[in-house]
């Protein structure tokens, strides 16, 4: 069974990778498209019961994406690692059943993750336009909180009763 | 004193760490190339994948768009049948119309070509009288034995058979045309798939109009004959007068024989013989 949690766990990444580039193409909003890569750090830190591994999760799917998409190497695994800290942070002091705090939740992260990629872009000489990130910010945060009813509940359910679920040494 | 030297512990922690990402995405910007193993495994094992949803995208996307097309698809479809209907019937009128075209082209053009006859040399000549009699379908040229010409030399107009000479002077020459029921013709009978049917063209002189069913020309065929109406008529170069392929006439009605086994074709000759003016006397024996 705990091997079956991490084959998810790395099915679900895997899927969350592709997926923008390829399905969510043609449900694109003028360019705009979900950042699922996020959407499931913000899940994954929500539910988990350390602050590191919550980190750690960031920093690791941060880095795999940084590398999937081979350029700005450290961009995405800096941007989640915080993601996942504010998520994390967040989850332990909201009401995580409560779909409309996670809504709430998954809005303002998504913001601020998309913020610092808009930051960190510019940080290093990209050549974005104000109005273009702030377009982007809003978009990506936007579509991916229109995402969270749909994944959600069942993702939820899942790290609470499902394959998803952490069990600690004692009861494997 | 431990929670203050954790703070700087960490604050030293993020800047070196923020520093190290910056220069690392520095070195690895869009414009800056860098091995990277981990990244192309992953393209490598997502490339098929990629693969699959997008096709798979793109047919679902095709029908969800093609969906909301259906009302519109349906009035295109309307007005395409109503089109393609009229350009039906539109390209069964050209097809005839073509066809017709084949057919009399080189008799529209008041032309022919029959390399036979070309081959021969020709000399043009002014027809200075006709027969007189009703008995006889003859013309007078003025060429006679002078300018070479002999008896049985085929005679034509600009668009087809004349006839041939019967009698020749030495200025003049007396011409017998193939409306005369002597002016038999060994012809060939082309329908528009281009094969031929043999026959004999026959002048019905005694008739009082070449326009109508019982014209001046005519040819008798076995009932199975493929011989229509609209069908050309040439010469079949056979009876050593006259040269293949030099147009007579065109099939005007087909009536079929009382004992039902032979039909006759009447045959509209292409030649105005009654505006004939000038003609040209094919020097195949006057010219040997």
């Amino acid at each position: 069974m705990r091997y079956i949690r991490y084959l998810l766990l790395a099915v679900l990444f895997f899927f969350s990778l592709i997926l923008p580039g390829t399905l969510f193409h043609f449900w694109s909003w003028g360019g705009v498209k979900p950042d699922l890569v996020m959407l499931l750090t913000i899940y994954f830190a929500m539910h988990h019961r350390s602050a590191v591994y919550a980190l750690g999760t960031g920093i690791i799917f941060g880095l795999l994406q940084d590398l999937f998409l081979g350029k700005y190497i450290g961009m995405y695994a800096l941007t989640l690692m915080v993601v996942a800290g504010l998520s994390f942070w967040l989850a332990g002091r909201w009401y995580r059943e409560n779909l409309f705090l996670t809504l709430v939740l998954v809005f303002g992260v998504s913001l601020a993750g998309q913020a610092m990629i808009g930051f960190l872009g510019l940080a290093v000489g990209s050549l974005w336009s104000p109005t273009e990130i702030l377009r982007l910010v809003l978009g990506i945060a936007v579509y991916n909180t229109i995402l969270t009813p749909m994944t959600y509940p069942w993702i939820h359910h899942s790290f609470l009763y499902g394959w998803l679920r952490y069990r600690p040494k004692y009861e494997r | 004193m431990r929670k203050r030297a954790n703070v700087t512990g960490i604050t030293i922690l993020v800047f070196f760490l923020l520093l190290a990402i910056l220069i690392s995405m520095r070195l690895t910007g869009l414009d800056r190339s860098f091995p990277n193993p981990v990244g192309n495994v992953l393209q490598r094992v997502a490339a098929p994948v990629e693969y699959v949803i997008l096709s798979a995208g793109r047919s679902v996307s095709d029908h969800w768009k093609m969906l909301w097309r259906i009302p519109r698809i349906e009035t295109e479809n309307e007005t395409l049948q109503l089109q393609m209907d009229e350009l039906m019937a539109e390209n069964l009128r050209l097809k005839s119309q073509i066809l017709a075209g084949l057919r009399y082209n080189e008799l529209d053009q008041a032309q022919f070509r029959a390399p036979t006859a070309d081959k021969y040399e020709q000399i043009g000549a002014s027809i200075v009288n006709r027969n007189p009699s009703a008995w006889f379908q003859t013309l007078i040229l003025n060429r006679g034995s002078r300018d070479g010409v002999a008896v049985e030399d085929p005679v034509v107009a600009h668009s087809g058979l004349v006839g041939k000479v019967i009698s020749v002077s030495g200025g003049t020459c007396e011409v017998l045309m193939i409306l005369d029921s002597e002016g038999q013709v060994s012809a060939l009978v082309r329908e528009s798939a281009g094969e031929g049917v043999f026959g004999i063209v026959q002048g019905t002189y005694d008739r009082s109009s070449r326009l109508t069913a019982e014209g001046n020309l005519q040819m008798t065929f076995r009932r199975e004959d493929p011989v229509n109406r609209g069908d050309l008529v040439y010469t079949s170069g056979i009876g050593g007068v006259y040269p293949k392929d030099i147009p007579i006439g065109k099939v005007v009605e087909i009536k079929l024989d009382r004992s039902g086994l032979m039909k006759t074709a009447y045959i509209e000759p292409i030649v105005h013989f009654d505006s004939l003016e000038e003609v040209y006397i094919i020097k195949t024996v006057g010219g040997e």
